[in-house]
């Protein structure tokens, strides 16, 4: 066709673009298709839904403990939503984003208890409170002008450190010039007795009271993030994100946007704290560390960042699964259905899954015959397991005396395995996954699950660093291009 | 004034220590453009391995070893035991994502981190541990100079840490693999072309990073400081803070700033707040960032638009 | 009666010990289309750079219908009227061709977060107004940017999709002054044909002053009213493009001395 023709059928004409309705086809499988059904649902149902869900709650089993895992996870979306607005939205990796949940919850001690006599009504606090918090978060966001992405996560992970410095070496606070030392934070025993939220003369005094004020923040901020998402500010943000310099030539104040960002993610995160610190009725400086940070995005990133639904999921895995860590009975099946799952989902042929799953039987009755054979010294069955599993489980796990000894030796083999699994041809990888498989739940009940709260982090990280090497995007997100 | 000198003393010792950290990240991302966020965790493993190296080899009190050679060998120990750890971190961590986003290998290293620490804890317990104190009792003469006693630990990390730097500085300047690291931190994609393996250049630069981190945490041990999962975060920080203060990328910058960093935190210690000493560090990270971002002996960047 | 819509009073730049622009004036009037040619580093897009305020000149004066911009914000300049394309595009890759538009209207929307919330009136009709804008500056490059397209994020486009949407993000912004940076380049003929009848119509039916920075020499002389040549920094010849194309100067600068000029 020559150049002349083709001019000619006019400028612009894209019969690409005219014929798309009739490329588009039916979704292929299962998972597309119930994604298809949910979207067609009115925007009524996709919000009804998981609200009813999450009302009902306290009506199953009426459990004061399952209360207040809900309000924490409340609190924790509160948190996922104000760091997206900094990170999801705006690019700026705020490392020390959780200084500011524990500054709202600090301040609302200390108006608000015996710390210093004082107990201001309830409203006025929180207005002073998420104030504050903002304007810290705006000094914070100060030097974001100059920082770039590397420089500004040191320097705000640096903030977060010290905060965390401050809080616990402050039993014993002096300025030059003060002639006595002043009891700011408590210290490491941090403050206690902290008044209880009160609104017109209703007080909240119940983990139920808590969880609907939650569950209706929750709603509104997840609606505010909703409609922000596609505004002005929103998309302002969103450019900033992607481009800051570009995003500024299209008449968009970055600057200020991203003050705008610091000091609303900071608000958000003092309310959170102020309402943690009175459902708690106490704070303390553990409670406001590195690790929390990194859950916090963690659940961000698992979830999808910048997807509202992502963020809502990604928070409840971060908040429920280490909840079920805890009882061991729980969460031996959950590990167990996790790593089936995850194998079943990635493994296409049956004769894999069929080497996969008998090769690991065989070699844990293997391991257990040279164990016994070198007469290692042993725990029988009921010594360490109970629970529906337990008859499986315990005669197919060898469980040495030494569990420390031994569990050590097989987490660091794991660990040697599964990152020389990573850049293992797929034959190689198939063929090491039995040793793999059994190695894995060798190692969790001998070793690891001992010590819930230590799993607990390494999963966390071991779970960022996977997540970034093979989905970035996370389970809801949509995946991302970057030009560098 | 020999509270003074005393105080310079030790500022000078803990600030080789701090150039040690500062120059592995600094090779890092001179190298990589990358800032390794879980540095200060290798540091850590470095100190821990030392520990186990001494406790293995009978500890110094029934020392199946002279103390000299001891020492020597939990130094290398623990620098080959981190440049492993950094190796493997660089491959497994970081290498798939050398080409995705910026935000992903930050993350990443945030993983690394929290993993590294989780793992010490798991592997080595909570408990704090600290360098037999006996180690040094045959070898406690130091030396006195000008009425300040500088004991044989201080010395050896001094002179350490200025032995490493030089061998750095030779390595970087005048043999192949420096000046293949420094071309790929010029341009890989240039540097590729010129037949320079990018791959085996960036496991030498962690490798060597590492080590560095690895002695700096024996060193750490040596001077007497406890040990847990925990020395990695403000170390790592305060390391960062000195190869920034001067000149992120540059070798040179790095030993002046760890050093410039320890003695004005030893005067701040001394003279104002020892709480608050730690703030010091954060304050100066945030002045030079905002002051002058390049810091003293860094090159200023040029962008284009 | 033709205004000057943008001025450069001996506008110099150096960086470190190399002078970028050397004490270059030049004004381009309202409804004007000036092409800007040279060889590769003669200061064309630290040119643009300058007016849009990424970089201060270090003396001189950048004029916008008379008020001085010089030291504003690139956002400002923005505002002020003055939208520009980039050399290597730098759209907004994960958002969508809607969103892409949308965001650049900031600055002629006063919608705050209030009004976001709430769903407020004023929030409501500049939707619908930035809808209705959206769709007229697409309405330039025909039917490629709408339909389905409009959902789909920038990623996906083909590079002269990506190149028009550049375009037409800057006109979102209600800018009257285009600054387009090698708007061809990386288009084969039948796109730079319709590159350069689209420039056309945004100058006859849109009213815009346009400056273009070109190396395609049949785009520059499709388009231009007036035709300037920088080399290192310094205008060497201005005029028409038949006066340029034959201008000595202008071939040694691009071909080294002594070559003719060949079209």
């Amino acid at each position: 066709m020559s150049e002349q023709d083709q001019v000619g059928r006019g400028i612009g004409t894209d019969d690409w673009v005219a014929q798309h309705e009739d490329r588009v086809g039916a979704p292929q499988t299962g998972m597309a298709r119930l994604a298809q059904q949910w979207t067609r649902l009115p925007a009524l149902a996709r919000w009804g839904i998981p609200l009813v869900i999450f009302l009902s709650v306290p009506f199953i089993g009426s459990s004061d403990y399952i209360l207040r895992i809900g309000v924490n996870l409340g609190l924790f979306v509160l948190l996922a939503l104000g760091l997206n607005l900094v990170v999801g939205y705006s690019g700026l990796l705020d490392l020390g984003f959780v200084a500011f949940y524990g500054f709202g919850a600090y301040a609302y001690a200390m108006l608000s208890s015996e710390q210093f006599g004082v107990h201001l009504n309830s409203l006025v606090a929180l207005v002073i409170v998420i104030s504050t918090t903002a304007s810290f978060g705006f000094i914070l966001g100060l030097p974001s002008r100059r920082l770039t992405g590397d420089y500004l996560a040191i320097a705000t992970l640096f903030f977060g450190q010290m905060f965390a410095v401050f809080v616990v070496s402050s039993d014993e606070f002096q300025l030059p010039g003060m002639s006595d030392t002043v009891d700011l934070t408590g210290g490491a025993n941090g403050i206690t007795q902290v008044d209880q939220i009160s609104v017109l003369g209703f007080t909240f005094e119940t983990n139920l009271s808590y969880y609907l004020l939650v569950v209706a923040l929750v709603v509104f901020f997840t609606v505010a993030t909703k409609r922000i998402h596609f505004s002005r500010h929103g998309l302002a943000w969103r450019s900033l994100g992607e481009d800051a310099v570009a995003a500024q030539h299209m008449t968009i104040p970055t600057v200020r946007l991203k003050l705008l960002a610091f000091t609303i993610g900071a608000g958000v995160a003092g309310l959170a704290g102020a309402i943690f610190a009175s459902v708690q009725q106490g704070v303390y400086p553990s409670e406001f560390m590195l690790p929390l940070l990194i859950t916090i995005y963690a659940a961000l990133i698992l979830g999808g960042l910048g997807s509202i639904p992502g963020i809502l999921l990604g928070a409840f895995i971060m908040v429920v699964l280490p909840e079920v860590l805890r009882f061991p009975d729980y969460s031996n099946g959950i590990f167990l259905a996790v790593l089936v799952i995850s194998v079943v989902a990635t493994v296409k042929s049956w004769k894999v899954l069929v080497w996969a799953f008998g090769g690991m039987v065989v070699i844990g009755f293997l391991v257990n015959g040279v164990l016994l054979a070198m007469q290692v010294p042993y725990l029988a069955a009921k010594e360490w397991i109970t629970g529906p599993l337990a008859p499986v489980l315990g005669s197919w796990v060898f469980m040495p005396e030494n569990r420390v000894l031994f569990g050590n030796i097989a987490f660091v083999a794991l660990v040697g395995l599964a990152a020389w699994m990573s850049i293992m041809s797929r034959r190689s990888r198939i063929i090491v996954l039995p040793l793999a498989l059994w190695l894995a739940i060798w190692t969790w009940e001998v070793r690891l699950l001992l010590e819930p709260s230590v799993t607990r982090q390494l999963l966390i990280g071991a779970l960022l660093i996977v997540l970034m090497a093979s989905r970035p995007q996370g389970l809801l997100g949509k995946p991302r291009v970057e030009v560098l | 004034m020999q509270y003074f000198l005393t105080q310079f003393a030790n500022g000078v010792v803990f600030g080789g220590v701090y150039a040690l950290i500062a120059l592995g990240y600094t090779l890092i991302y001179g190298v990589l453009q990358f800032l390794n966020l879980a540095h200060g965790e290798v540091y850590m493993m470095g100190a821990f391995f030392g520990f186990f190296t001494m406790t293995t080899l009978g500890g110094p009190s029934m020392s199946i070893l002279p103390v000299p050679l001891m020492i020597l060998i939990m130094f290398l120990v623990a620098m080959g035991g981190s440049a492993l750890l950094g190796i493997g971190i660089e491959r497994f961590a970081y290498r798939p994502l050398r080409r995705s986003s910026r935000l992903a290998p930050l993350i990443s290293a945030l993983g690394v981190s929290l993993f590294l620490q989780s793992a010490a804890l798991l592997l080595f317990s909570s408990r704090v541990r600290l360098y037999d104190s006996n180690l040094f009792l045959s070898v406690q003469s130091g030396i006195t100079v000008f009425g300040v006693h500088i004991d044989t630990a201080e010395i050896m990390v001094v002179v350490g840490a200025l032995l490493l730097m030089v061998i750095l500085w030779f390595l970087v300047n005048r043999t192949n693999l420096g000046r293949a690291m420094r071309a790929v931190a010029v341009d890989q994609d240039a540097a590729v072309m010129n037949g320079i393996d990018v791959d085996r250049t960036v496991v030498w630069t962690f490798g060597i990073a590492s080590a560095l981190a690895g002695a700096a945490g024996v060193m750490s041990g040596l001077l007497m400081y406890p040990i847990d999962q925990y020395i990695g975060v403000f170390a790592g920080l305060k390391g960062f803070t000195a190869a920034v203060l001067g000149g992120i990328g540059s070798i040179p910058g790095a030993m002046l700033g760890g050093f410039l960093l320890g003695i004005t935190e030893a005067m701040v210690t001394a003279y104002l707040n020892p709480t608050y000493s730690d703030f010091l560090a954060f304050f100066i990270l945030v002045i030079v960032l905002l002051v002058r971002p390049r810091g003293l002996l860094g090159r200023p960047a040029l962008v284009k638009v | 009666m033709t205004t000057t819509a943008l001025e450069l009073t001996s506008v110099t730049k150096t960086f470190g010990g190399l002078v970028s622009l050397d004490a270059l004036s030049l004004s381009v009037n309202e409804r004007e289309v000036l092409s800007v040619i040279g060889p590769n580093g003669a200061g064309k897009t630290t040119f643009f750079n300058i007016i849009t305020g990424v970089y201060q000149p270090d003396s001189g004066d950048v004029l916008l219908y008379g008020t001085s911009i010089t030291g504003m914000t690139p956002d400002r300049v923005a505002r002020m009227g003055v939208a520009r394309t980039f050399q290597n595009v730098r759209l907004f890759l994960n958002l969508t061709v809607r969103e892409n538009i949308t965001a650049a209207m900031y600055g002629r929307t006063k919608s705050n977060l209030l009004d976001t919330l709430f769903g407020t009136p004023r929030a409501r009709r500049e939707r619908r107004e930035n809808e209705d804008r959206m769709l007229d500056a697409l309405s330039f490059f025909g039917t490629r940017l709408q339909g389905y397209r409009l959902d789909q994020p920038a990623y996906s486009l083909s590079y002269a999709n990506r190149r028009r949407l550049e375009i037409a993000r800057a006109m979102a912004t209600g800018a009257r002054v285009l600054l387009l940076d090698e708007p061809a380049a990386g288009m084969n003929p039948a796109e730079t044909h319709e590159i350069t009848e689209i420039i056309g119509r945004l100058r006859s039916e849109r009213d815009y002053t346009i400056v273009v920075i070109e190396h395609d020499m049949h785009v520059v002389e499709g388009v231009s009213d007036r035709v300037i040549a920088l080399d290192h920094g310094v205008k060497i010849a201005e005029g028409s493009f038949d006066s340029l194309a034959t201008d000595p100067s202008v071939i040694e600068a691009y071909l080294g001395r002594g070559s003719a000029a060949k079209k």
